[in-house]
């Protein structure tokens, strides 16, 4: 099984994710595969995020921490060729935390949102609040 | 290419040497220097910092000089190349992998000029992942996301296998080549080899140890006299798929009831199309079939046609047709005549290249003569490979002539013919006497020798006046 051979490192990783997570983030392996976390993210307060709860899925591939994690299509450099085996799940996940007080609308995943943000910023930002209130509070 | 004159010779001046003792003579590397006492592990660092640096002057020796003695730390900095070492942060015997997170006795640790401590092992990951990922590894730096202290080629040496460190190393020459505006890649395929330009030689055709001969200037065969502009249009024309298009226009016509194209090659005009549609017609008309008879001239002599052409009433697809058909005509015959040649010098350097273990051995045998003496068979194919390369390129030239220029046509086809009667002498002689002196008993080597070095003198004459002329006149 997968889980027979994990790396010292990813048990070191996952035990003081689990025994001191870092604020706003929680991360926890699946119980089927060790490499497998699901992730929740609280939206930063400040931030048009502030009262939602965003989850992710994070997967740790084979030659991890070689290759970075895989975290769906997230665009953050870390995740790519800034990558380094000095980093680790918890900085990721706090980088894509300050993705969400900062987004960066000259690399986006949606072009159409990040036309939006860059032309009415006001607008953008309300519609950001009411997307997080319908989709990512749970209600 | 000119501009660059100064630059290329600074660089042919500048050696290895030199560099090294450029590092040593500053008075700052005291670390460096302390690292070991002994000189020649002196002389291997400052070789891996020097060749770090040049990788990152793209070997721009002169730039590299000119900002090292203006300010080292702003070029030390840049390249992330510190002077000082940085030991490991702890005295302790253990210390922590910022990688894998064990905790490691000391000599586990490799130790990098920034001190940051990663075991031997993670290093190892870090440097394989890198390698092969691809030539990015030549500007890897620490793993710690704060330091970008640059990893040089000793840890690849100490650390890497035998196989990537040959790919790093392959890496590095080809950033080399790759960067140098006087050495290319040869670009004959399977050849390894680079090649350098010996400036001042007024033509960029260069000719690689592999025989393969190749234009500096735009990559294709060497096309002397043509120039690249020409080449380029034929290249492109004889790949293009324009031409397919073309020769179905002139060869094939759409049904007149399913409209698939079809081609005509032999056989009566009463055409039959394939099932499922089984429509009969007149391959000249396109008419019904059931409709020609005698009114139309008879069932196999569609006069219908005729009348037309005669009336010059030909529908404007028909004339397109006509027009096509004639340009592939033209097309067809210089094409010909250029991959004749093509194939033609193949051939010949495959021949030349089993002479020293086929046809000379022979002669030597046979005639007593050393190897020196004779050489000229070498260079009658030499001259056959050169002169089959210049003829296959007046092909696409004379293609590219246009129509009404008939004195500049009738110039050049004269020429040509000239040209090409020449080598065929030449080529035959090498070719076909040779091989017949050696089944014959009566025959005088000299004679012989005294035909091949003649014609091997008056073709490249020949030749070389083509090609002066050519480029002289603007033919």
């Amino acid at each position: 099984m997968a889980n027979s051979n994990l790396p010292r490192r990813i048990i070191k990783e996952t035990q003081r994710l689990l025994s001191e997570p870092a604020p706003g983030i929680s991360a926890s392996p699946s119980e089927e595969n060790m490499r497998y976390f699901n992730v929740m993210v609280l939206g930063p307060s400040q931030s048009p995020y502030e009262g939602g709860v965003f989850k992710l899925e994070l997967f740790l591939p084979e030659e991890y921490p070689m290759a970075p994690p895989k975290l769906g299509r997230i665009c953050l450099d870390i995740l790519k060729d800034k990558w380094s085996p000095a980093l680790q799940i918890r900085t990721v996940l706090l980088s894509i935390q300050a993705l969400l007080s900062a987004p960066n609308p000259d690399d986006p995943l949606s072009e159409n949102v990040a036309k939006h943000w860059k032309s009415n910023e006001v607008e953008a930002v309300e519609t950001a609040k009411e997307w997080t209130r319908l989709y990512a509070t749970g209600a | 290419m000119e501009s660059d004159d100064d630059n290329l010779e600074f660089y042919d001046n500048s050696d290895y040497e030199e560099e090294e003792h450029d590092y040593g003579s500053d008075s700052d590397t005291g670390n460096y220097s302390s690292v070991s006492d002994e000189d020649e592990s002196n002389v291997n660092h400052y070789e891996v910092a020097a060749s770090k640096l040049l990788y990152y002057y793209k070997w721009n020796v002169s730039q590299l000089h000119d900002q090292w003695f203006a300010d080292e730390h702003k070029v030390r900095d840049e390249v992330c190349l510190p002077s000082a070492v940085v030991p490991f942060s702890t005295t302790e015997e253990s210390i922590k992998c910022g990688i894998c997170f064990d905790v490691l006795p000391r000599e586990e640790f490799y130790p990098v000029v920034c001190g940051h401590p990663y075991c031997k092992t993670c290093w190892r990951g870090y440097i394989t992942t890198s390698i092969n990922d691809g030539p990015g590894c030549l500007s890897l730096r620490c793993p710690e996301p704060s330091c970008r202290v640059a990893v040089c080629r000793d840890l690849i040496d100490d650390l890497g296998t035998e196989v990537e460190r040959e790919k790093y190393h392959r890496y590095y020459l080809r950033a080399y080549v790759e960067e140098s505006r006087k050495i290319k890649w040869c670009p004959m395929p399977g050849c390894e080899n680079a090649v350098e330009l010996e400036l001042g030689n007024n033509t960029f055709d260069v000719t690689c140890l592999c025989f393969g001969s190749f234009c500096w200037n735009c990559g294709e065969d060497a096309h002397r006299p043509v120039n690249c502009e020409t080449v380029s249009k034929w290249v492109l024309k004889n790949s293009s798929e324009a031409e397919n298009t073309k020769w179905i226009l002139a060869n094939s016509k759409p049904c007149p009831m399913c409209k698939r194209n079809i081609e005509k090659n032999k056989g009566c005009m009463h055409m039959v199309c394939s099932p499922p549609c089984k429509y009969q017609f007149c391959w000249l008309c396109l008419g019904d079939w059931k409709k020609h008879s005698k009114e139309t001239g008879g069932f196999y002599a569609c006069n219908i046609y005729r009348d037309k052409k005669e009336k010059g009433l030909l529908d404007e697809e028909e004339s397109i047709r006509e027009m096509a058909r004639s340009s592939l005509n033209k097309y067809a015959h210089y094409y010909e005549r250029w991959t004749a040649n093509q194939k033609s010098r193949e051939k010949a350097i495959e021949d030349f290249k089993a002479l020293d273990t086929g046809i000379l051995v022979n002669l030597r045998n046979k005639t007593n003569e050393t190897e020196g003496q004779l050489k000229f068979i070498a260079e009658a194919w030499e001259q056959i490979i050169e002169c089959r390369r210049v003829l296959k390129w007046t092909y696409a030239y004379g293609y590219y002539l246009p129509e009404d220029e008939h004195v500049k046509k009738q110039l050049f086809e004269y020429l040509q013919g000239q040209a090409e009667a020449q080598l065929e002498k030449l080529h035959n002689c090498t070719e076909k006497e040779l091989k017949s002196f050696l089944e014959k008993d009566d025959e005088d080597f000299r004679n012989i020798r005294a035909k091949l070095v003649g014609l091997t003198a008056v073709t490249q004459s020949y030749f070389t006046k083509l090609v002066a002329y050519f480029e002289t006149q603007k033919l």
